[in-house]
């Protein structure tokens, strides 16, 4: 019983993490219309951030590092969006769909060798919130995963919350249901998709400065989580916050009771990912439009 | 009448291109009848390669270097994921150090030397097309460098079909060398040589239940069975091996399982930033390395990084070295050391020692042979000895000294002493230099295992 209830603690600790990660994902594509492929390396970006202001500013407590890598990725997400991504929106790009597709693994493409080359490719690490091990009962659990899985918990929450109860987040969902009678009622639908944008990407950077001392860094050290977090969004159903979070916890446990309980070891941990996707497969099997996903007009 | 200027404008391209590329001193391919191509030079040697669907390529192979102002090398290796980039980038910038030193002490017969370096992103299929436009396209003389085994198998393929000799730094694949290909070379220790010295260490400490999680790459399954196979051999049976994609983010659920029934010794052997994951995630959940587990990483350990991605967990950790520990460097060593941290800002690991030594041995070869024939180079390559940064280089076994039926295949055309040492970390933020020596234990600078 300790051994499961051991698992089901990683799946969870994990699973608050992988939900923050794609709620950034899920908010960009529910408002925008426009996967991004690079959101992953703004994951990166958001942990390398932390890694220089850290090295930097060698007195600064690394917890605050969190909020000013997102900053950063927001600042360069509202860049991109105004200069790459609008056009879309005013229909001066003839076929958007690839362009969107195109220019977001241009992006990519552009972030990870400039990491490769700013960085260089050996790992890195930014300083520990807390050093060591929490012991929770039954198992050691690392400090800094969980102050990770405790801090995505209130952004998940401060995001809600935000969505649920300010006027932009109204706004954002106005847009994200129907961008011209959101229009109609005085909501600027290009300026709701510049802050879905950098909101969603400074998402997906605090979610790596968070894990960045847990899971290190590489410049190629987004390529799984986006991957995730792709799958964890359709999961959820595109373009729900709360599926988002769902799929998201759903998915940590999945990997790690299989990872616990695969009946051939050598391959439990390869096939960690593909548990997620067979659950990804049978959920899309009985219900399509994942758990919160609405109904095509 | 925009369009027909428009048009008047292509038509004229094309015809200038034309007349040029028939001027040109390489004519490019013409394509006769069905799929028979022919380049056509005053000097023609002919490759035949018959297809599949009995198509016959006919293509000539020019003899430039003959005349050119230099002399081109290939070098191949990942730069870039999902490669083992790491390794790679060190490889090329060894490679492109000895060349500049080579050409400052006024170059090879007379001629400077390029090296064209070309990133296979650690992919078989990159590995082939690289080495297919180095010879084909670059027309380069000779090739050196690649990091991983499963790339440097098709590689060898393509430089075996041209004839162009290859000298290995890296791949560690018996069959690198145990195919017994005249143009392969390797100063890389093979696998059952490498899996040996750690095989030994393990029965020496007497432990008896080994866990290894290592990655599931050609060079995780070679070195994992190659361990299952010889720690058998040593009497030691309980040996699991557990793969995992080496972009791992998170080994806790397999670390807890693991966690159940501790073994002896844990292995975590998978290269790049997992090397560090894993051994950040066991300590952190206190399976090892602890009185009761002893913990073996990868030799990415040796990097100064090691300690910033790992921080206490390094300490008692032990890893297995390929390369020259300070307490055996020579002259060389030494200055090679000194000027590749001078010139990149990074304390070099063993693999660029390999690939350093793996240049000076090709265009020692070239120089000695007096020509860039590969049959030329093949040969002086079998008679060479030069001291390297390594230590003595030569190459013990090929067409000069024939393998003998009582050893191993893959001693054909590999360096036989390649430098292979267990290297302990005792205390938190040493350099590899400062890591104990703990085995094999004639050339120990420390005990044989400190526990926690």
């Amino acid at each position: 019983m300790e051994y499961f209830l051991s698992l089901c603690t990683t799946g969870l600790i994990m699973g608050v993490i992988y939900a923050l990660m794609a709620l950034g994902l899920t908010l960009i594509f529910s408002i925008l219309g426009v996967i991004n492929f690079a959101h992953g390396e703004f994951y990166m970006l958001g942990g390398y951030a932390s890694y220089f202001i850290l090295s930097t500013f060698t007195g600064l407590h690394p917890l605050l590092a969190v909020p000013l890598a997102g900053l950063i990725a927001a600042v360069i997400g509202l860049v991109f969006e105004l200069a790459f991504l609008r056009p879309i929106h005013q229909e001066r790009i003839e076929r958007p769909a690839e362009y969107a597709i195109l220019i977001t693994f241009g992006l990519s493409f552009f972030l990870m060798n400039l990491a490769l080359a700013v960085f260089g490719p050996y790992p890195h690490s930014p300083p520990s919130f807390f050093r060591g091990s929490v012991r929770l009962g039954f198992m050691n659990v690392s400090a800094d995963r969980l102050t990770a899985s405790v801090l995505s918990l209130i952004l998940l929450a401060v995001l809600l919350v935000v969505v649920n109860r300010t006027w932009v987040g109204k706004a954002l969902r106005a847009v994200s249901q129907d961008k011209q009678a959101a229009a109609v009622v005085g909501i600027n639908p290009l300026a709701m998709n510049t802050i879905a944008f950098a909101l969603g990407v400074g998402l997906a950077a605090m979610a790596g400065a968070l894990l960045a001392s847990s899971f290190l860094l590489s410049p190629d050290v987004g390529a799984v989580p986006s991957i995730r977090s792709y799958v964890i969004i359709v999961l959820g159903g595109m373009g729900s916050i709360q599926g988002s979070i769902l799929g998201g916890v759903l998915i940590g446990l999945v990997e790690s009771l299989a990872a616990g309980y695969f009946p051939d070891p050598s391959r439990a941990l390869n096939y960690k990912t593909a548990f997620g996707l067979v659950i990804f497969a049978l959920v899309l099997l009985f219900r399509p439009r994942g758990f919160f996903g609405r109904k095509e007009a | 009448m925009k369009d027909k200027r428009i048009f008047s404008l292509l038509m004229t391209i094309l015809i200038l291109s034309s007349l040029i590329a028939a001027c040109g001193p390489t004519p490019t391919p013409q394509v006769i009848k069905e799929t028979v191509v022919v380049e056509v030079e005053k000097e023609v040697e002919v490759t035949k390669v018959v297809e599949k669907e009995k198509e016959v390529v006919v293509t000539a192979t020019p003899e430039p270097e003959a005349e050119a102002e230099t002399i081109l090398i290939g070098g191949f290796g990942p730069l870039s994921a999902p490669g083992a980039y790491q390794g790679g980038i060190e490889m090329r910038n060894a490679t492109e150090m000895a060349l500049d030193e080579i050409n400052e002490a006024g170059g090879v017969l007379g001629k400077e030397v390029e090296l064209i370096f070309g990133d296979t992103e650690g992919l078989p299929e990159r590995g082939t097309a690289v080495t297919e436009r180095l010879i084909t396209q670059n027309k380069v003389v000779a090739l050196t460098g690649e990091y991983h085994s499963g790339v440097a198998l098709t590689e060898m393929e393509v430089a075996h079909k041209y004839g162009v000799p290859v000298v290995f730094a890296e791949p560690w694949a018996d069959d690198v060398t145990a195919k017994g290909y005249p143009e392969i070379f390797r100063v890389a220790p093979s696998i059952e040589f490498y899996s040996s010295i750690a095989s030994n260490y393990i029965a020496a400490n007497g432990w008896e239940k080994i866990v290894f999680v290592t990655e599931d790459t050609d060079y995780g399954r070679l070195q994992g069975e190659g361990w299952v196979k010889q720690l058998g051999a040593l009497g030691i049976t309980d040996v699991e091996l557990i793969y995992a994609d080496p972009a791992t983010e998170d080994f806790t659920p397999i670390l807890q399982r693991i966690a159940q029934d501790p073994p002896d010794m844990l292995g975590g052997v998978i290269t790049g930033i997992g090397n560090s994951r894993m051994v950040r995630q066991a300590c952190e959940l206190g399976l090892a390395p602890t009185a009761e587990t002893a913990y073996y990483a990868t030799t990415d350990s040796q990097y100064p990084e090691f300690w910033e991605t790992v921080g206490d967990c390094g300490q008692y950790t032990f890893f297995t070295y390929v390369g020259l520990p300070k307490s055996l460097w020579n002259e060389k060593t030494e200055a090679f050391m000194a000027n590749y941290e001078e010139r990149y800002g990074q304390v070099p690991g063993g693999v660029a020692m390999e690939a350093y030594d793996a240049t000076y041995l090709l265009l020692t070869a070239i120089e000695q042979a007096g020509s860039t024939e590969p049959e030329a180079i093949i040969e002086a390559l079998e008679n060479i000895e030069l001291t390297g940064v390594l230590g003595e280089l030569w190459f013990e076994y090929g067409s000069h000294n024939p393998v003998p039926s009582d050893k191993p295949a893959w001693m054909w055309h590999q360096w036989l002493t390649p430098n292979v040492f267990i290297l302990q970390y005792t205390e938190v933020d040493q350099s590899v230099d400062e890591a104990a020596v703990v085995f094999p234990v004639e050339r120990a600078t420390g005990p044989l295992y400190t526990s926690p």
